[in-house]
């Protein structure tokens, strides 16, 4: 493998990252996976090393991908969930990282409600901090698995339509999603409601759809969100039931989307709502794809951003 | 009897349109013209050749909070602060702990200001029973107890029909009613202005018009009670545009806008730095453009520093949970000054009316003037002094500010209060 180049300690979003950041992310996420398919992967990489998942919100597959990944590499791995820290006594964040960082953790994975909180927990502690969902601001190490189970089946997302269609307003994944999407060449169009997708979003690059069959027609893959219903339903759109009859994929709008285009959602999905139960379990979902790579990717993070620099720089 | 003269400055009086280099004098508490040459008074002369002479500025919203347990302010550090950016009265808004929504509380704050301020204390009197915009508190007896205006700010009350005869009780005893323009059920989450920058930063939109059609309620209810109603912190452009055809239609609307309103544009808060979040919340620069020429143009007739001091810990955390609000009587004049001289509109009397004598007349205190017979409110600043705010000159117990380390041209030098030193160094 080639020499890294790699020299942040932290993964804060992929807005900030290059293309070259990202594409060595998700070669190295390739080597790991290559490596645990035929179960020779050298397993001590962190070994030693003490990473705590601080997880400030509900969360199944990212704490877990993060565990798994983590012990994967031979790391200590300590989750702290919001229900069981002080915080429930009244700690604040900044003195829950701080009393963290004097236990020893190498690096923290943090995932909480507020958007930049793990910038600004990065002011506060030394260590390294890796986002795993900052309110509605960014969810990095999804949008990387989802580029890396795109690029796996696509082979390139480069010049390919992509659509992300849902709530795109509250998502972390969405924003994510577009800079890497965007950066690596894709096409990408933001669809759904115009109360969840404002036309704003084309300052960013994006294109803003509001009408399904034209979102859908031609693209490569779609990439379904969660409709938040406990969050946005009586505010945003009338009813669920509406959102089903007006955005919900199913099989006769499958038919809008290029042959064999790819079904990709970060879950959990609400099956019957955004995306139709047959359609969730068909040949061109990828979803269960999503989360296995998922721990390949948070290998590849925690590997950057925790290995002791300048001691390895290569596998 | 001891005369001080103020020898050489540069006197700049919006009361009386004077703007020239001339002495000024005062004795005791009172400007006074210069004494005859026969007069026996020993006259102390200070030197101030090259500064601008000023009158005291009036605030029309400080907030000092919690002033008995005094952490993050008291009377004392926060009256030194407002002395410290030439301030020599202040309206303290009603959000402190005991809340000033009734006399006794009133009675409280004064015996309080009365021991430790160093500058005048106005108070405001809450609008409604606990800020909380359900019924109204008992006006008169606020009024007969002293207070200076009315308002429910940082708070603004949702319910039309209780603002409504709330703005008509007050005019019965000419109380000012102040009112912070927001529709809450607009702007609830929102910790950033509401445009492409909050979307990619995932922040919750505050938005323009969250402002705007509170500035609608207010000009209709002005027009309808042909009353005043002044709107403090204006922050959107189409605001200014509201006010401008209201003024142009006689309608009885005064506004205010913050330093940091004419300072900033959104891209402060990039960084998710708590310290420049603040309600409402810096917009672009299309707004900040109209908001300083709404000033200079005398649509905006005041500024205000909204001055909103917290301790460390509650400020300085995950910045959507932080709450709004940063302090700025300390370089309220420092930044006007120098973001707004570069203007080709600006001058020192304009800067000056907005930050003093307007302010004053919108209270209806005798102020902000250097008038023979006057109090010896006076300002002394250095406009070629450079300097950065931090923790090694500040005198605000707060630190909750968006001008941390910033280079300003230009400082206060010393402020006098009724006469008395209240900042500065006397040679």
């Amino acid at each position: 493998m080639d020499t890294f180049t790699w020299k942040r300690k932290n993964l804060l979003g992929i807005e900030e990252l290059s293309c070259i950041e990202i594409t060595q992310i998700l070669d190295l996420a390739k080597q790991f996976k290559k490596e645990m398919e035929c179960d020779n992967l050298e397993k001590d990489y962190l070994r030693g090393k003490r990473i705590v998942n601080l997880f400030m919100e509900p969360s199944t597959r990212t704490r877990i991908a993060f565990e798994v990944a983590a012990k994967s590499l031979h790391a200590d791995v300590i989750t702290v969930a919001e229900q069981s820290s002080s915080l429930t006594k009244g700690e604040s964040l900044c003195d829950t990282a701080k009393n963290i960082q004097a236990l020893g953790a190498d690096a923290i994975v943090l995932r909480h409600s507020s958007p930049g909180s793990p910038l600004f927990l990065s002011r506060i502690v030394d260590v390294p901090i890796i986002n795993a969902g900052d309110g509605a601001h960014e969810h990095p190490s999804q949008a990387l698995l989802d580029l890396y189970t795109l690029q796996d089946r696509l082979g390139t997302v480069e010049g390919k339509k992509i659509t992300i269609l849902g709530d795109i307003l509250f998502s972390r994944v969405a924003r994510s999603n577009f800079w890497a999407l965007s950066k690596m060449g894709a096409k990408v169009t933001l669809a759904g409601p115009s109360t969840l997708v404002p036309k704003q979003f084309e300052s960013m690059g994006a294109k803003v759809c509001h009408n399904l069959k034209e979102a859908l027609q031609g693209a490569d893959a779609v990439m379904l969100l969660r409709i938040q219903h406990e969050r946005q339903s009586s505010s945003h759109f009338p009813s669920l039931a509406e959102y089903t009859a007006i955005f919900g994929l199913n099989k006769d709008r499958q038919k809008w989307l290029k042959k064999g285009a790819l079904i990709l959602h970060p879950g959990p999905v609400n099956r019957g709502v955004e995306l139709d139960s047959e359609l969730a379990d068909s040949s061109q979902s990828v979803i269960l794809d999503q989360v296995s790579n998922g721990i390949a990717v948070r290998m590849a993070i925690l590997y950057l951003c925790t290995y002791k620099q300048g001691v390895r720089n290569s596998l | 009897m001891t005369i001080t003269c103020l020898h050489g400055g540069r006197i700049v009086d919006p009361a009386n349109e004077i703007n020239e280099i001339k002495d000024l004098y005062f004795e005791k508490n009172k400007i006074i013209s210069k004494p005859p040459s026969t007069s026996k008074n020993k006259i102390k002369k200070i030197d101030v050749n090259g500064k601008i002479v000023l009158p005291g500025l009036v605030d029309l919203r400080t907030h000092l909070k919690n002033i008995t347990s005094g952490q993050s302010e008291n009377i004392l550090s926060g009256t030194r602060a407002a002395a410290a950016g030439g301030y020599t009265t202040i309206l303290l808004m009603p959000d402190i702990l005991p809340r000033a929504d009734n006399p006794g509380t009133i009675q409280f704050i004064q015996d309080r200001i009365l021991k430790h301020a160093c500058v005048k204390v106005l108070l405001c009197g809450c609008l409604t029973k606990d800020a909380k915009g359900e019924s109204l508190a008992p006006l008169g007896s606020l009024k007969e107890i002293g207070v200076a205006a009315i308002s429910d700010c940082p708070r603004t009350t949702q319910n039309n029909q209780i603002f409504t005869k709330g703005v008509e009780y007050a005019s019965m005893f000419d109380l000012l009613v102040i009112d912070l323009p927001r529709d809450i059920s607009l702007s609830r989450n929102g910790s950033a202005h509401d445009g492409p920058l909050a979307l990619k930063m995932g922040l919750g939109g505050y938005p323009r018009m969250a402002e705007e059609l509170y500035v609608q309620r207010a000009i209709s209810i002005s027009k309808s009670v042909k009353t005043k109603i002044h709107l403090t912190s204006i922050s959107s452009h189409g605001s200014v545009e509201m006010i401008r055809a209201a003024k142009e239609k006689g309608i009885l609307i005064s506004a205010d806008v913050t330093p940091h309103h004419l300072s900033l544009n959104e891209d402060c808060i990039t960084e998710f730095n708590p310290n420049f979040k603040m309600s409402p919340p810096i917009r672009e620069e299309i707004d900040r453009n109209a908001l300083v020429e709404g000033l200079l143009d005398g649509t905006i007739d005041c500024v205000s520093t909204a001055h909103e001091p917290f301790q460390e810990h509650e400020k300085n955390m995950e910045y959507d949970l932080s709450p709004p609000g940063v302090i700025g009587l300390e370089t309220a004049l420092s930044a006007c000054y120098q973001n707004l001289k570069g203007c080709k509109e600006f001058s020192w009397l304009k800067l000056i009316d907005s930050m003093s004598y307007n302010a004053a007349k919108i209270l209806e205190i005798n102020s902000g003037t250097l008038s023979v017979g006057t109090n010896a409110d006076i300002v002394i600043f250095d406009p070629e002094l450079k300097w950065k705010y931090n923790n090694k000159n500040r005198l605000s117990l707060a630190a909750n500010t968006p001008f941390e380390n910033r280079e300003f041209k230009g400082k206060v030098e010393k402020t006098f209060v009724d006469g008395k030193l209240a900042f500065g160094i006397l040679d």
